[in-house]
């Protein structure tokens, strides 16, 4: 298909869709005008029920904690996806070049960087973690603090180099890190149909709200997320950059562009 | 400038559905057309976060509020926050498939990556047909 | 209040755009990190912290970075066939 025919598809299709897209634009209700009953019901209801101050957290972790358990699911799927793919064909050497052309001279790394990094990155996981700490109480969460942490250890990588970071990150660790939260997250599920209660059902002490203890199971749940979006950012973040490193090893030829 | 406002953020997340679906249709390269979905992707953010805000509610989290003040929709910011950490990861899935793409195809322009068949390959060197051909039977 | 919500959706709307428009990848990064940190904005003035925490750090960081190693790694192989 040409792609002048393509661009005259999409407009064609456009043109039909477009009187649909209105008509359900009109429907809708006006912007800002009110919010669906449900979400409505659970801003009145759950600080009294769950003892939660952040509505988002509640909802995520608890009233619909089995959808999170399948995106928990999902992230782990789409991130073995991406590594299988990855770690095919190279080893586990350490040299310290990557995500450099070959033709390109290699400027060294200025002290101020690494200062600024040594800073920073602490920094960053302290702030990570204190957003993961705060799911309940603050805007915050495993999700939000994950990445963060994730992009926290790329600063050792900005400071330190390639072969730096990979002295300071295990692959196993990642993996290890990245399973067993969502083990965490589903035992958070099985645990408490061993005493009788209903799948996920919140049997911790709830605490009390706007305290950091607050929510009960929550706040299990909140880490084992936490721990693998952690663990699967900075695998992510590993693979890639070992991805670069890869073709500039002459030994195997054929090896490259397999 | 109240009717348009009222139905301005649906319009915007159609619009972004919209140009995003163009630069799929139109791109000539495979990491162009991942930020492309990454746009349509975006129109769905918007489309829900309009959905759940009211004028003059606070966020859903009751720590300097007491609770029972008027709040926006949490449902809606939890679907989306979910979203948007699983679908960067689902990027990152795009993204390795193009260098794969790239890698046995020989380009990352859609024009030109032809079919993968398990015999030939058009114009590779023969080493590496021979090493993907491994990795075809495992699959 | 009410001026800066659909002067943010506005902007988004661009933003999203330039995206689409911009047709080279290694530009193309930037402009997705432009339009993280614009989504972070609306999604902040929105009344959703959660969400704008979780975009600024994934819209404006991590999503940009994997596209540039993904270029990187495209540049870095031996050009196949004929391009």
């Amino acid at each position: 298909m040409s792609p002048r025919i393509r661009v005259a598809l999409l407009a064609l299709s456009g043109l039909i869709l477009l009187p649909c897209a209105a008509s359900v634009i009109a429907g809708l209700p006006a912007f800002g005008s009110k919010i669906a009953l449900y979400g409505a019901r659970i801003n009145a209801i759950t600080p009294e029920a769950r003892h939660v101050a952040n509505m988002v957290s509640a909802i995520n972790f608890d009233l619909r904690g089995l959808d999170t358990l399948g995106e928990e699911f999902m992230l782990l799927a789409a991130i073995t996806g991406t590594v299988v793919l990855l770690r095919g064909h190279r080893g586990e050497g350490l040299t310290g070049r990557a995500m450099r052309r070959p033709g390109r001279a290699v400027i060294p790394r200025s002290e101020a960087t690494v200062l600024a990094c040594r800073i920073a990155g602490p920094l960053t996981c302290l702030f990570g973690l204190y957003v993961v700490l705060h799911a309940t109480v603050t805007p915050g969460g495993g999700f939000q603090g994950g990445v963060i942490l994730a992009s926290g250890t790329l600063l050792i990588y900005l400071g330190e180099g390639y072969s730096g970071w990979r002295d300071a990150i295990h692959s196993h660790w990642l993996d290890a890190l990245e399973g067993g939260g969502a083990l965490v997250f589903a035992l958070c599920g099985l645990v408490p149909m061993l005493t009788g209660a209903a799948f996920m059902q919140n049997i911790l002490p709830l605490g009390t709200l706007r305290d950091l203890f607050s929510g009960g199971l929550m706040l299990v749940e909140n880490l084992g997320v936490a721990m693998a979006v952690t663990g699967g950012f900075t695998q992510l973040f590993l693979e890639f950059m070992e991805e670069t490193r890869q073709a500039e090893e002459p030994d195997e030829p054929g090896e490259e562009s397999a | 400038m109240s009717a348009a406002t009222n139905v301005l953020p649906y319009a915007v997340a159609a619009w972004l559905f919209g140009i995003g679906l163009y630069g799929i249709a139109t791109s000539r390269n495979f990491i162009h057309l991942v930020g492309c979905l990454g746009v349509c992707q975006s129109a769905t953010y918007v489309l829900l976060l309009g959905l759940g805000y009211r004028w003059g509610s606070i966020a859903p989290i009751f720590y300097d509020h007491p609770p029972g003040t008027p709040a926006v929709d949490p449902v809606m910011q939890a679907l989306v926050l979910t979203d948007i950490v699983v679908g960067a990861t689902l990027t990152a899935l795009l993204l390795v498939l193009t260098v794969q793409a790239y890698k046995r195809g020989g380009s990352l322009n859609p024009e030109k990556l032809r079919p993968m068949r398990a015999g030939g390959k058009s114009g590779q060197s023969q080493g590496s047909s021979q090493v993907s051909d491994g990795g075809r039977q495992a699959s | 209040m009410s001026v800066i919500l659909p002067l943010l959706f506005l902007l988004t709307a661009i933003s999203g755009s330039a995206v689409v428009l911009v047709r080279d990848p290694v530009r193309q990064v930037f402009a997705i990190a432009i339009n993280g940190l614009v989504l972070t904005i609306l999604f902040d003035a929105l009344q959703a912290p959660d969400v704008a925490l979780s975009e600024l750090a994934v819209g404006s960081a991590a999503v940009p970075l994997l596209f540039l190693v993904a270029l990187m790694a495209v540049r870095t192989q031996p050009p196949g066939a004929e391009s």
